[in-house]
């Protein structure tokens, strides 16, 4: 997916700024649950490519190794969540609709701040792309518009309210200090790997959901 | 459920080594397989003798593979129960007995996603262009059924490719999401083969190609194609047409001389016009003179040259006159005689008798001065010896010698003579050169200018004349020095070819007062100057007249209209007057 389709994807998208309390008198843009799902799932999906774009510029960039000692993610695993995700197809689809948006919205908190850690990250390097900078500045942004959208629809199609992001979950990313450069890369490496599998959960779950909204029987028995 | 037959991904490593995995695959993101080979160890080969082991983050410990395809061999099945997605799995071959591990392999299913291909591909013909050469077409599939992308499971993006058949380079086409693709810019006549593959958006692992399909399109021999070719055939005749139309106007003038030349102007062979117009009339007369048709002889099957028969009645009259009136046929007493010349023939020469003219002005124009009387002639006075002349009017002292009438023998004259004299008989007296010799007077000098004098007259088909410093000669009564340039000097210091006749028409006319005569006497002796044979006319004045002499105002016996003045002549040259140059002179 070139560059150019992704900013085509951000033009149409737009950012989801839904206020999220209109109790107190401020105007709200109202907008219905499926329309609003349909622009969650944009996001995620746009979200996702980005995610696979930088972690390829960074491999190409920073990981001199071949590709291949990297698809051998033995070693090296991704922080798990504090709950388990279901990972087969079968038990995806048994999850409830509840449950759905409830993983996805650990996964979009889980992964704003790494973000920044990554930004910084970057930076530390001397040599890396402006495009790989402005892509991780970019998911940052649009993790927050993505977290934004699925408290709406929680709250919309589960009538349950959430708190927003202001805790931080415990991440299994040590805080990056004295790390060697090399052992940094790495661990941005990884990083990044892991990110674009999340962001595929998060559009895989997005578009059950919304499977579920437009046709449940042919979902549920495929 | 078909069993793809694939060799997965070829391992790059030392072919001859132990056993390995030679790739694992998954389908539509539910199963997945991997598979292995025993490599160079042929004591491997039996079944059982190598396991595979995976172990995933999720379980720790190491399973053995859930289920060994039991129709191929080296395969190893995980169904949807053990395919976990984003979870990273690890694989090892094992040899149980001896435990060796051999090799090992960790993945993340969604990596080795390798989509079945599209099904369902068709094609319909979206248009054929104007000339008939090429043509669009709209390709169709269908996702393919393993993969759920209704769920949103699996969302996959195609990727078209063509070729013409038979040959070995594919087009292809753009990654395209949805279920249908154009394919723009095929040509008539040509068989395509088209198929379709599909992969994971976002992942790089195509899957296999489906089936070609064949696209052809059969030229249709257009009937309109012939219609834009006459039409431009028939725009480029009109452009064209257009273009020589503007271009002929634009050169109007320089074609027109290219295809219509102007036609030349009479010449003579060897005659120069400019010098004719301009020349000096010594140069004219040799110029002339050297022409054939005026050697001596030729003039007599020129039909034109024509004799002036003089016609008097009265020949009694002379002693009671002056020549002139003889010559004119006047009398002071009014004689109604009148010289008749013989017009009649008058073959392109200008005659100046007009037989309207009224008496008195011809009276008044003839009249000579009678001062002119015993003296020496002007004519004869004023003569250079540089500019021989066939005598022309020529006085004598024995003007009052008669003449006689003879009748002038034709032949064997020179082609110029001059009058010099009438007798009162009416007969004209021609300067030395005729046959009909004058008195003894004129053989000297007719000799002495015969051999000197070369005159060239014709010049004019419209006859000859005087020239006006001969005729004021004639006229003049004070035998005033012309001066250089008033001589005679109209004639030519060459020598004429003999004298071959003549062919005076008339006696140009001079001022009232000064009335040019002509002596019927015998041509002079030697000790008269030798005589311009014309006078060159330098100015015709309003009546038409030739003047002869511009300083004064002069009646022509040619006048016609005599009303009129003309503007003074412009100073002409030592020459004639030409014709055009008549012609800016009248008003």
């Amino acid at each position: 997916v070139s560059q150019v389709s992704v900013c085509c994807m951000l033009l149409c998208c737009g950012s989801l700024a839904v206020p999220l309390d209109c109790n107190d008198g401020t105007s709200c843009i109202s907008i219905s649950p499926e329309k609003l799902l349909d622009r969650v799932i944009q996001h995620a999906e746009l979200i996702y490519r980005v995610s696979e774009e930088s972690s390829t510029l960074f491999e190409k960039m920073f990981v001199p190794i071949s590709p291949s000692a990297l698809r051998n993610p033995g070693g090296k695993v991704c922080h798990s969540k504090s709950f388990p995700i279901p990972n087969t197809k079968s038990e995806i689809q048994q999850i409830s609709d509840k449950w759905l948006l409830h993983s996805v919205l650990i996964l979009v908190q889980s992964w704003i701040e790494p973000f920044l850690y990554l930004q910084t990250s970057l930076e530390q390097y001397a040599n890396a792309p402006g495009d790989l900078v402005n892509k991780t500045k970019w998911v940052s942004d649009k993790l927050l518009s993505l977290e934004q959208g699925v408290v709406v629809l929680i709250r919309k199609m589960l009538d349950e309210g959430v708190l927003m992001s202001s805790f931080v979950f415990e991440e299994a990313l040590s805080p990056y200090d004295a790390q060697s450069p090399e052992e940094s890369v790495l661990r941005d490496s990884n990083l990044l790997t892991c990110f674009k599998k999340d962001a595929h959960k998060m559009e895989t779950f997005l578009k059950l959901l919304k499977c579920r909204e437009t046709n449940k029987l042919s979902c549920l028995f495929h | 459920c078909r069993q793809p037959v694939i060799i997965a991904e070829i391992s790059l490593d030392n072919p001859s080594r132990g056993p390995h995995f030679t790739g694992c695959r998954s389908r539509e993101q539910e199963t997945f397989r991997c598979w292995w080979s025993t490599g160079i160890f042929q004591n491997l080969t039996q079944p059982g003798a190598l396991r595979v082991f995976y172990q995933t983050k999720n379980t720790l410990e190491w399973q053995e593979c859930p289920d060994y395809t039991p129709t191929v061999q080296n395969e190893c099945y995980f169904n949807k129960t053990f395919t976990h997605i984003w979870t990273s799995y690890c694989m090892q071959l094992r040899s149980v007995p001896q435990n060796i591990t051999y090799d090992e392999h960790c993945f993340t299913v969604e990596n080795i996603v390798h989509p079945d291909p599209p099904i369902g591909l068709n094609w319909t013909l979206l248009n054929v262009s104007r000339s008939g050469l090429h043509f669009d077409v709209l390709v169709r599939w269908a996702a393919p059924p393993s993969a759920d992308v209704q769920m949103g499971w699996m969302s996959l993006v195609y990727q078209v490719q063509y070729r013409v058949r038979n040959t070995s380079h594919w087009e292809s086409l753009e990654l395209e999401s949805g279920t249908q693709q154009s394919i723009y810019g095929l040509h008539t006549d040509k068989e395509y083969e088209v198929w379709v593959r599909c992969k994971m958006s976002a992942f790089d692992n195509f899957g296999e190609f489906s089936d070609s399909i064949i696209v052809h399109v059969a030229q249709i021999p257009s009937k309109e194609s012939t219609f834009p070719t006459t039409l431009v055939l028939v725009f480029g005749v009109v452009g064209v047409v257009i273009l020589l139309i503007l271009l002929v106007f634009s050169q109007q003038q320089r074609l027109m001389v290219i295809f219509l030349p102007p036609i030349p102007a009479p010449k003579i062979k060897g005659i120069d016009s400019e010098l004719l117009k301009n020349g000096k009339l010594d140069q004219l007369n040799s110029l002339l003179s050297s022409q054939e048709m005026y050697k001596p002889g030729s003039y007599h099957e020129d039909p034109w040259v024509e004799f002036i028969q003089l016609d008097l009645d009265d020949p009694a009259e002379k002693n009671e006159s002056s020549d002139t009136q003889h010559l004119l046929g006047l009398s002071r007493s009014g004689s109604s005689h009148v010289i008749h010349f013989k017009s009649d023939d008058d073959s392109g020469r200008a005659s100046c008798y007009d037989p309207e003219i009224p008496e008195d002005m011809l009276t008044a124009s003839l009249l000579p001065g009678n001062s002119g009387r015993g003296d020496q002639h002007p004519l004869v006075s004023r003569s250079s010896s540089s500019t021989p002349s066939l005598t022309a009017l020529q006085t004598s002292e024995g003007a009052e010698t008669p003449i006689k009438p003879t009748t002038p023998s034709w032949a064997n004259m020179d082609f110029y003579a001059q009058v010099s004299d009438f007798t009162p008989a009416g007969e004209v007296v021609l300067s030395p050169g005729q046959l009909n010799s004058p008195p003894e007077k004129k053989k000297e000098d007719d000799k002495k200018i015969k051999d000197d004098v070369k005159i060239q007259f014709q010049l004019l088909s419209d006859g000859a004349y005087t020239s006006e410093n001969t005729a004021r000669q004639l006229a003049a009564d004070v035998p005033s020095n012309p001066g250089p340039n008033q001589g005679y000097q109209t004639f030519p210091p060459q020598a004429v070819e003999g004298n071959h006749g003549w062919n005076v028409e008339y006696l140009a006319p001079v001022d009232v007062s000064q009335m040019p005569y002509l002596l019927p006497v015998a041509p002079p002796a030697s000790i008269l100057p030798p005589v311009s044979d014309y006078t060159v006319v330098q100015e015709v004045d309003g009546q038409r007249s030739l003047l002869l002499n511009p300083s004064t105002p002069q009646t022509s016996v040619c006048t016609h209209s005599p009303n009129k003045q003309l503007p003074a002549m412009p100073n002409m040259p030592m020459g004639y007057l030409t014709p055009d140059l008549l012609g800016t002179l009248t008003p």
